[in-house]
């Protein structure tokens, strides 16, 4: 006890020395803005580096629960994504193409306000015209597949040569293949067409389906437009013909929809200028 | 001992009043000013305690800190002074003299004291300005700050030096 009281006592300016100095800096940090923030921005940032440390240090001790939570999760995503794919599929059974076309094509939905389909001519009305961004030769389509092409435009209706028209040409391939011909439609039943110039080694059989090949400015290629339900030799024995059922149903169609921006100006312009030439010549 | 205090405050008065009315007005490349009121500290007679210099130092500071605004740096810097003040003081002063000396030109001879002051007001001026940076980005400036403080603070030392031995007299 003597000698530390010697101790304190011999060292007694070394405490004063060490006290008052802390009485300064202490005043220093309290009383002064500038050093203040510097004090305390340095504090703060030799508190939040160790916190960091201690965190990259408890989180690799933490990995084995995380990594239990993440296949639990997994586990719940890959259940989900089976059940969406089995929706998915039944869902493009019925209503097809439609929604598989939205993210690429900008398509406007219209009502069939009038139409005919006994005469050899048909035409299709629909309430949707130039205000709503419709313009001739404009492809039309519904969920079960092609319905037409649109004609004439006024404000708000368009006229639309349906497929089952006399006038209308619409080229078509096989699906799985690339063989294409031109789906046209004589009169007689409003639900089959005939396709000519399938060439024969393309062996179409009954039952094939017939989409649209994107070789028009008018159709994205991959719409439904029918199957397949009788082949035959064409008169020059070159190609097939072959019979179609029409997917649409045009004696009770009621909803349709536009594809708006498929449509391209320029490429129209290009092949209008080849096709004069021809003329000319 | 009554009359050395008494004669002590007398100084630090006078010192703090051209201290802030004249010292405080001189800023050298912006920052430098000279801290005069270090002379109180430097002319300590020599064989005061401890003790009693580190609170001469420390309230000296006090004192400064309070009419310039800068709570802590001068004060911080002084009660280190105080603190090797003998040390400094036996280093260029000879042996053999007298245990009661006040510190002078006088009686130290003049190249001594001004060597002696020069070291005391480095001391303080190095704190001082280390603290009113308070980082060391920038470092240039404080060391000019730091040197240009402490020449001009010893010359004017030395020069109240002159005149209050001299009042003497």
């Amino acid at each position: 006890m003597r000698n530390l009281l010697d101790f304190l006592l011999n060292y007694k300016h070394w405490f004063l020395f060490v006290a008052l100095e802390c009485v300064c800096l202490m005043m220093l940090v309290s009383y002064n803005g500038y050093q203040k923030s510097v004090y305390f921005t340095t504090a703060n940032g030799v508190v939040g580096y160790t916190y960091s440390l201690i965190s990259s240090v408890t989180s690799y001790l933490n990995l084995q629960t995380e990594n239990a939570d993440l296949e639990a999760k997994n586990q719940v995503l890959r259940r989900r994504v089976l059940e969406l794919e089995k929706q998915l599929a039944t869902v493009n059974k019925d209503s097809v193409h439609i929604s598989g076309l939205a993210p690429k094509y900008d398509i406007v939905s219209a009502e069939v306000v009038g139409a005919t389909t006994h005469r050899s001519d048909n035409l299709m009305t629909i309430n949707k015209g130039e205000a709503d961004g419709i313009r001739p030769e404009m492809g039309v389509v519904c969920s079960n597949g092609v319905v037409g092409v649109v004609y004439l435009t006024s404000a708000h209706y368009s006229i639309v040569i349906p497929i089952i028209n006399r006038n209308s040409r619409i080229s078509c391939k096989l699906r799985g293949t690339q063989y294409f011909g031109t789906l046209t439609w004589n009169r007689g039943r409003a639900d089959i067409a005939d396709i000519v110039g399938i060439p024969r080694h393309a062996q179409a059989k009954k039952g094939d389906v017939i989409l649209t090949n994107g070789f028009s400015d008018i159709f994205p290629p991959g719409i439904p437009v029918g199957y397949v339900i009788g082949v035959k030799d064409s008169p020059d024995g070159m190609a097939s013909d072959l019979r179609v059922a029409l997917f649409t149903k045009f004696d009770c169609i009621r909803e349709v929809s536009v594809i708006t921006n498929y449509s391209k100006p320029e490429r129209r312009n290009l092949e209008n200028k080849a096709d004069s030439l021809f003329n000319n010549n | 001992m009554t009359y050395s205090i008494v004669h002590n405050l007398v100084r630090l008065l006078i010192l703090l009043v051209v201290q802030v009315l004249l010292c405080n007005n001189i800023h050298i490349f912006g920052y430098a000013t000279p801290l005069l009121i270090t002379y109180v500290l430097i002319s300590m007679e020599k064989g005061t305690g401890r003790i009693s210099l580190l609170l001469w130092g420390f309230f000296t500071g006090l004192l400064y800190d309070m009419f310039s605004n800068t709570a802590g740096m001068a004060s911080a810097g002084m009660t280190l002074l105080a603190m090797i003040l003998p040390e400094v003081l036996a280093s260029f002063s000879p042996h053999d003299e007298d245990e009661h000396v006040t510190p002078s030109a006088r009686n130290m001879g003049f190249w001594s004291f001004a060597a002696y002051t020069f070291m005391c007001m480095f001391v303080v001026h190095t704190v001082f300005y280390l603290l009113d940076a308070f980082m060391l980005s920038n470092f240039r400036l404080t060391l000019l700050s730091t040197f240009a403080g402490t020449a001009l603070a010893t010359v004017l030392a030395v020069f109240v030096d002159m005149i209050f031995n001299s009042s003497k007299d």
